[in-house]
């Protein structure tokens, strides 16, 4: 089955190359958001098998927001999406059960080959 | 993958976010406030990552570097300055001729983008060391702002009267209604394969609901700009110091909710300053700091957001409230002597109770908290009060994000189905007779522990009881007024998400209700409001 995907990301712009790479690799991105409140909005819709997150959002940390995202849908993988690529930054994330960190700026192969690792 | 066709894209964005950082330039000039510093760093940095993933390197160093010198700001190793603001409008014109660049195509060096550069780069690591300006000294020529042609941006962004949104929103909640009707017919007859299309046209209106309220979405720094210097001349006049601090302003609230909350949270900061606070004499002499703080705090919570207006000036005393009542045969003495420190504070919401000693030209007498109330009220939301002698008091108010498209709890009650907003319900039992007891001629039921005192809905919307005794009984966990009370209704219908429309009058007088909603099969059902169930034990 396609793997669905929910990108956040306060930028249209990143979301919009990153919904390129994804459908273009065989990711079906079911939705969009540029904020905390959004995210968890959609999250409620839809509960994606990914979700790629940003950070620095304008109402949230990307990171104090992981765990009411795995409140609501827990069987999501969170890669994480950011520029921020401190090694203590990339283990807090992972501490808080985001299984990948994608660091901008990304290549579509870091893209592909990161969510494949999240896969099985 | 060819980047190149994400290029318009990418510029359009980027002078969105330079719009942005400009604009809080200006107000950091006035106001120097972290949640300002942190806007600005946000812009800098997806400003920088869209650069970098555009590989436009240089836009990338420029917004990487002013990206570094904010946080350095956020951490207060730089000082606000003169000089950084300067500096920080310099950055956004160069950044703004890069785009430019990009946008046209015209090979331009941009000469002046190295000097830049190595200017910031030094702010950064000798911030202390650049002087302010002499004041005898000319000030050097602000640097010339580059006013580009943009037409092929004009038509990306529309403006739109909010009138036009209020219709969308109305379409979109007819839309729901009509959605539920037709759900309704359906389901009486089996088999006629609608099923699939009614669940994609439900998750398609979900989300158009969705798009409608998001346009309709402002942050609060719309409203909370105007705020701090309200406070100041207020003080200013009082001979108070008294400084205001907001958090959450990035928070965003349908403008409906936005609208109605500007008013009453003036009234409440007016009531901080003028009431709550005392003269910095009094503040010494009682050990505090002689300058007052009044916090105003948004927070989101599911579908709803807390706005909190805390002060640290004398609070109240709930006696001395309590007596004030009495004395003004607001309440009886018996009323008086059950009354929880919680229920007095919200006797200041009364008509006509004025908790100053003397009437004053900035609140008046009565202050006005009885429309406080009742705006936040009128919104979907609810008010509460807490208060310490001599540790100041504090304002909650519980809004719902957006007006209009609710989720609700469907009850029926003798021959009428009512709704309760799910945001006003904290859970729902079903009891047996065994389960309740009574005293004093009160009902009761044990929940989690604690003693539960139930109420019947029956009672309360003149509805006949139920004649034959019931296996189960049914009760919706409310919260009035901050306190836990069940009440007793004869079924519960289930969660759905309904359009409230106001009620027209003579509808709108009548007790108890926020609003009506029309169902799939066309009847009415009315929105209750909990908190006038004040007959309540």
């Amino acid at each position: 089955m396609t793997p669905t995907v929910m990108i956040v990301d306060d930028a249209l712009f990143m979301r919009k190359i990153m919904r390129g790479i994804l459908e273009e690799n065989g990711y079906q991105v079911v939705a969009e958001a540029a904020s905390g409140i959004e995210t968890m909005r959609r999250l409620h819709d839809h509960a994606p098998d990914i979700i790629i997150l940003d950070i620095i959002l304008p109402d949230a940390n990307g990171l104090d927001l992981l765990k009411s995202i795995f409140s609501v849908s827990p069987l999501s993988k969170v890669a994480i999406c950011s520029s921020i690529g401190q090694e203590p930054i990339i283990q807090k994330a992972l501490d808080l059960g985001a299984k990948a960190f994608i660091l901008k700026p990304f290549t579509p192969e870091k893209v592909v080959t990161t969510l494949a690792s999240l896969e099985g | 993958m060819n980047m190149s066709q994400y290029r318009d894209l990418f510029v359009s964005e980027s002078r969105s976010h330079l719009e942005a950082f400009n604009g809080l330039i200006v107000r950091f000039e006035k106001n120097n406030t972290p949640n300002i510093v942190h806007e600005l760093f946000r812009h800098a940095h997806s400003l920088k990552g869209m650069a970098a993933t555009m590989q436009f390197d240089r836009i990338a160093e420029l917004a990487h570097k002013l990206e570094d010198l904010l946080s350095k700001v956020r951490d207060g190793e730089i000082s606000p300055t003169q000089s950084l603001i300067d500096i920080l409008l310099a950055g956004s014109d160069l950044l703004d001729s890069m785009i430019t660049v990009i946008e046209t195509g015209k090979d331009d060096p941009l000469p002046g983008a190295n000097d830049l550069i190595s200017q910031i780069t030094g702010f950064c690591s000798d911030s202390h060391a650049v002087p302010e300006p002499e004041k005898d000294v000319a000030p050097s020529e602000p640097p010339l702002r580059q006013y580009q042609s943009r037409q092929s941006d004009s038509f990306k962004t529309v403006r739109v009267k909010t009138e036009t949104l209020d219709r969308m929103v109305n379409i979109t909640g007819e839309l729901i209604t009509t959605h539920h009707h037709l759900s309704d017919q359906l389901r009486a007859l089996p088999g006629t394969g609608m099923n699939e299309p009614l669940a994609l046209l439900s998750s398609q209106l979900r989300e158009l609901r969705d798009e409608v309220f998001l346009a309709r979405m402002l942050p609060f720094s719309v409203v909370a700009e105007r705020l701090p210097r309200l406070v100041r001349d207020l003080s200013r006049n009082l001979e108070k110091e008294v400084t205001l601090s907001i958090n959450g302003g990035e928070i965003e609230l349908d403008r409906g909710i936005l609208e109605g909350i500007t008013e009453p949270l003036m009234h409440i900061l007016r009531n901080a300053v003028d009431h709550g606070m005392e003269p910095p004499h009094i503040r010494m002499a009682a050990g505090k700091a002689r300058s007052g703080l009044i916090t105003l705090t948004l927070a989101r919570d599911k579908d709803h957001v807390t706005i909190v207006v805390s002060d640290d000036g004398r609070g109240m005393d709930p006696a001395l409230l309590v007596a004030k009542a009495v004395d003004k045969g607001l309440i009886n003495a018996g009323q008086a002597a059950v009354m929880s420190p919680r229920e007095a504070f919200m006797l200041i919401c009364n008509p006509g109770f004025s908790t100053a000693e003397t009437v004053s030209d900035i609140s008046g007498r009565g202050v006005g908290m009885d429309a406080v109330k009742n705006a936040v009220r009128s919104l979907g939301g609810s008010l509460s009060i807490e208060s310490g002698i001599g540790r100041g008091s504090s304002f909650h108010m519980k809004l719902p994000l957006t007006v209009s498209i609710i989720q609700a709890l469907l009850v029926e009650c003798g021959a009428l189905t009512i709704a309760f907003s799910v945001n006003a319900v904290d859970r729902t039992l079903e009891l047996t007779h065994n389960d309740i007891f009574e005293e004093d001629g009160q009902q009761y039921c044990t929940l989690d522990g604690n003693t539960l005192p139930l109420g019947n809905l029956h009672h309360i919307l003149g509805q006949p009881l139920p004649a034959s005794v019931r296996n189960h009984i049914p009760v919706i966990v409310c919260r009035i007024f901050g306190r836990a009370v069940g009440l007793i209704a004869d079924s519960i219908m289930g969660q759905r998400e309904i359009f409230v429309k106001p009620l027209g009058k003579p509808l709108s007088h009548l007790k108890h209700t926020t609003g009506g909603a029309i169902m799939g099969n066309g009847s009415i059902v009315f929105i209750m409001d909990v908190n006038t169930f004040t007959a309540l034990p």
